[in-house]
């Protein structure tokens, strides 16, 4: 019996609990929590932007494809020379697709792009604490056009030297 | 009579007590539902009579027409009502006649409404519904609310009035969120279902990605480059306050939140292909859930919360599956095209998703878990996608750009209802739609 009461008691406060809930509506930019967010894990990302390197080349993938084309594995393999020659140099991968598709899938899809043009530069000896790979998905299109050649420019991963 | 025996007496008329106060509850939450629309699917003809402004004030009055326009709005939207403005053929009509007038119209309730000027900071909204039949009051309410929070009072009444109805609270106080590049910037923004209320919620000038509400509807989690790599936030938006929740190198995208609000499911990459893993709210790792070099992403919780609906390309396109929150019992979902961004519908019996058609264009499909059937909400109207579920399943919220640009739309999941979610410059994506907020 006692856990009869116990019960209708609980039963009473939720009801009674959950309908005294607060919601404040004071929306405005949220702003950082300094103490939980100054710290990355990456510390490289935070420090600098990454500058286009004329000498990095960029290459192109086939719709929904991650693979490495002959042609794209040329250009990496000029791109590791280079790279070679200036082992001070960091490198970030920036992965990137089409306008096709969700932005989760393409996120992932990016990445993946980005991943595979990285195991190939460590194939090729670049040490892999020199390479950063990120995605950007379909958010940073460099053509915002809404044809064949637009999204085959967009299929892409860059290379971009860390400074 | 001694002490053992008066505790004994007092024991059984509490226990009596209990058991009374427990059945009438019971009885009167039965008698709560004024009729059972939720089953029929029909709507109720229902008349509002013009609101009354208890002031003289202009912008009370101007006020008190817009209180009754929210409340018919929301409930001709929630598809359980048709609303009639009570237009009675002679106006010196007694109250008993107008009954009689509406009755003979086929309406079944009444609704009336005072206006009230409290102090010049607060308003009150005291309305009352009558049975048409018996002129009985059926249900009345007096709202008080800040001046500037007359919307949300209305949609208040709103919600009462359809759980009245049909049992289950109206969704007139969610909220959607969504993403807007107007500014040049990738922001979140959220806005009133009905439009209503469009407030930037981040100004940080970068890409600000897929924002999801929390069950409870205090946070919401959305991936941001603030740091140059995409890392997970969760912004509460009553303490107003912002933290980052995951940030492994790589990505940290597509959250969905467990019913308890306590997990989040995300796709991480960490260096390596991403994959799903359970999360806690400090970021710590609970456990894997997939483990391989495909796309394994979009995971959305069933609402029982032992079940997750996730994409994956392991057939060599992107693909629905379902498995268990341990990450066993993987079964796929087997569609006619590449299919994205899942939504398991909050009764639990649904999944909505966005299907690639051989056109090229993507339209929303829902998959109906009991028959294994496959229905298309949408057909060939250009791209439509991320759709999410209303609180209470019969919406959904998505992105279409079937007049150009990428726009939020909300529809009936029977396809009855149609209508833009707000007008906004720029193009919008990704939206999100919270539970009923409670003030």
């Amino acid at each position: 019996m006692k856990n009869f009461f116990l019960f209708v008691t609980v039963v009473g406060l939720l009801v009674f609990g959950s309908c005294s809930k607060r919601h404040s509506a004071k929306y405005s930019d949220g702003y950082f929590n300094a103490k939980n967010s100054n710290i990355h894990e990456n510390k490289q990302l935070l420090k600098k932007s990454f500058s286009e390197n004329n000498s990095l080349k960029v290459i192109y993938f086939g719709f929904d494809k991650s693979d490495l084309t002959t042609s794209s594995l040329k250009i990496l393999k000029e791109n590791v020379d280079y790279l070679t020659d200036n082992s001070n140099i960091k490198i970030i991968l920036e992965g990137h697709t089409d306008d096709r598709g969700t932005t989760e899938y393409n996120l992932s899809l990016g990445q993946r792009r980005a991943l595979k043009v990285k195991e190939y530069y460590v194939q090729l000896g670049i040490e892999p604490s020199r390479i950063t790979a990120i995605s950007y998905g379909k958010e940073k299109p460099v053509d915002l056009g809404n044809n064949e050649l637009a999204w085959a420019r967009n299929r892409r991963v860059e290379t971009k030297s860390l400074i | 009579m001694n002490l053992n025996t008066k505790i004994k007496i007092i024991k059984k008329i509490l226990f009596l007590f209990y058991i009374v106060l427990y059945l009438s509850s019971v009885i009167y939450a039965q008698d709560d539902i004024y009729l059972s629309l939720s089953v029929s699917d029909k709507r109720s003809n229902i008349a509002i009579e013009n609101f009354n402004a208890i002031s003289e004030n202009d912008n009370i009055i101007k006020i008190t027409k817009i209180l009754q326009t929210i409340i018919e709005d929301d409930l001709v939207f929630s598809k359980y009502f048709n609303i009639t403005q009570s237009v009675y053929e002679n106006f010196s009509v007694s109250f008993e006649e107008k009954l009689v007038f509406l009755n003979n119209k086929g309406i079944s309730a009444l609704i009336t409404a005072e206006v009230i000027d409290s102090n010049g900071n607060n308003l009150i909204l005291d309305i009352k519904m009558f049975d048409v039949i018996t002129g009985e009051i059926i249900w009345k309410h007096k709202y008080e609310r800040k001046l500037e929070n007359y919307r949300y009072m209305a949609h208040e009444a709103s919600d009462e009035i359809v759980k009245k109805f049909t049992g289950e609270i109206g969704i007139a106080r969610s909220k959607v969120a969504f993403v807007n590049d107007s500014t040049g910037f990738k922001e979140i923004y959220i806005v009133d279902y009905d439009g209503y209320n469009l407030c930037k919620l981040t100004k940080n000038k970068k890409i600000n990605i897929l924002p999801k509400w929390s069950p409870n509807g205090e946070q919401i989690i959305y991936t941001s480059y603030i740091y140059n790599n995409p890392d997970l936030f969760v912004l509460n938006i009553v303490k107003n306050k912002c933290d980052i929740v995951s940030k492994y190198q790589g990505l940290n995208v597509t959250g969905s939140f467990s019913p308890d609000g306590k997990k989040i499911l995300l796709t991480l990459s960490r260096d390596k292909y991403p994959n799903l893993y359970l999360i806690n709210m400090s970021g710590e790792i609970i456990h894997r859930m997939t483990n391989n070099s495909c796309i394994d992403t979009s995971p959305s919780f069933a609402p029982n919360g032992r079940e997750v609906v996730f994409i994956s390309d392991r057939p060599g396109y992107p693909q629905l599956y379902i498995m268990n929150i341990e990450g066993g019992n993987v079964k796929r979902i087997i569609t006619n095209g590449p299919c994205d961004s899942p939504s398991w519908s909050p009764c639990g019996d649904k999944i909505v998703f966005t299907m690639r058609q051989s056109g090229g264009n993507y339209d929303l499909c829902i998959y109906d878990i009991s028959t294994s059937k496959i229905m298309k909400l949408t057909n060939n109207q250009k791209n439509n996608e991320n759709p999410s579920w209303s609180p209470d399943g019969r919406f959904i919220v998505f992105c279409s750009n079937r007049l150009g640009k990428g726009e939020i739309y909300i529809m009936a999941i029977d396809c009855s209802v149609i209508r833009k979610l707000t007008e906004i410059s720029g193009t919008s994506y990704t939206p999100s739609w919270s539970p009923v907020l409670i003030e």
